[in-house]
């Protein structure tokens, strides 16, 4: 066989496994955000613990965790505990839960059932999730106390996978 | 939609706008059948989050339902094609959009199978010139050892 065409060959085969491998070990959920480092879309939402509205604006000062959820999300359920403790123990994080595609009445259950221990925001028409480009739930996105993005978690978070994130809003 | 706004209003709710992040309508607001087009035409465009490689346009999840709404509703407003698709990859990124910009690595999409194509293209042509003009060489005289073989090659070859 020529050894210039072998040379080639090798080239392409060698460049496709790279490509590959590179993309085949990615979750294909994975959405890396453009909105780290920008700051955080503002929005005022109704929550549906206590009827008054939140506006993100508002709690410039303090460090802000927004997760976007929903009661028909299964890892949900799993995060939920996880939520609760960490505000419970971190009072001067602010803790923001949004619920989209969803009804108050299915929130309010839930939150009866399993504890709340911060506003539960309604976001009736997805829009505050599609500007925070949200893929799917849950998603957790971290806010340092200017108002800037600076980590999105994606799944279900463990307690310390929430206090490494949070750290990046405190530096 | 003036009821929703008025609604919203009322609660006192706000949500990200695109003006926040694209500007204000550069465009003429679209109504009726050429509305329904184009939304169709942006969904088409838009890769749906919580798919595999799903349109907007013909993805059946909420998710979709929501963004194709909003894109819906920006026409409505007077925002054209580029800031609705500007609008979607500054919260997505380019992972949004089904069809990748020339630019950085993303070109390489678009740079890389024309590429690939002309070098084949190329080394197929230079083969087969060389094919074409490289005298054929007769195969070399190998000495008979087979007696049977010597036998028929006088035979055949004495006149």
């Amino acid at each position: 066989m020529n050894r210039s065409v072998l040379i080639i060959g090798l080239i392409i085969v060698a460049a496709i496994v790279v490509v590959l491998f590179a993309g085949l070990g990615k979750d294909p959920q994975h959405i890396d955000s453009p909105l780290i480092g920008k700051p955080a879309p503002p929005f005022a939402l109704k929550s549906v613990n206590t009827g008054e509205t939140i506006d993100l604006e508002s709690l410039r000062g303090k460090p802000v965790i927004v997760n976007f959820w929903a009661t028909w999300c299964v890892p949900c359920y799993e995060e939920h505990p996880t939520l609760v403790a960490n505000a419970r123990q971190l009072p001067n994080v602010q803790f923001i839960g949004v619920v989209f595609n969803d009804s108050e009445d299915k929130i309010n259950q839930f939150l009866a059932a399993r504890g709340s221990a911060y506003p539960t925001l309604l976001d009736a028409n997805g829009k505050t999730a599609i500007a925070y480009g949200v893929g799917g739930v849950p998603e957790t996105y971290f806010i340092n106390p200017a108002g800037t993005i600076v980590a999105k978690f994606e799944g279900p978070l463990s307690t310390e996978q929430l206090q490494a994130n949070l750290e990046k809003a405190l530096r | 939609m003036i009821a929703t706004f008025f609604l919203m209003a009322l609660l006192q709710i706000k949500v990200p706008d695109a003006a926040q992040f694209v500007g204000q309508p550069q465009g003429t607001p679209l109504s009726g059948p050429q509305l329904e087009r184009k939304t169709m035409e942006i969904s088409s465009e838009l890769r749906c989050p919580v798919c595999q490689g799903l349109a907007i346009g013909d993805s059946p999840s909420i998710m979709a339902a929501n963004m194709k709404a909003q894109v819906r509703e920006l026409l409505q407003r007077g925002y054209t094609e580029p800031q609705i698709l500007s609008y979607f990859e500054k919260s997505y990124g380019q992972f949004v959009l089904l069809k990748p910009k020339f630019q950085g690595v993303n070109a390489l999409v678009w740079v890389l199978p024309i590429l690939v194509l002309a070098i084949g293209f190329v080394l197929v042509v230079s083969k087969a010139k060389k094919l074409e003009t490289a005298p054929v060489a007769a195969p070399p005289e190998e000495p008979i050892d087979d007696p049977y073989l010597a036998r028929v090659r006088d035979l055949v070859e004495k006149p």
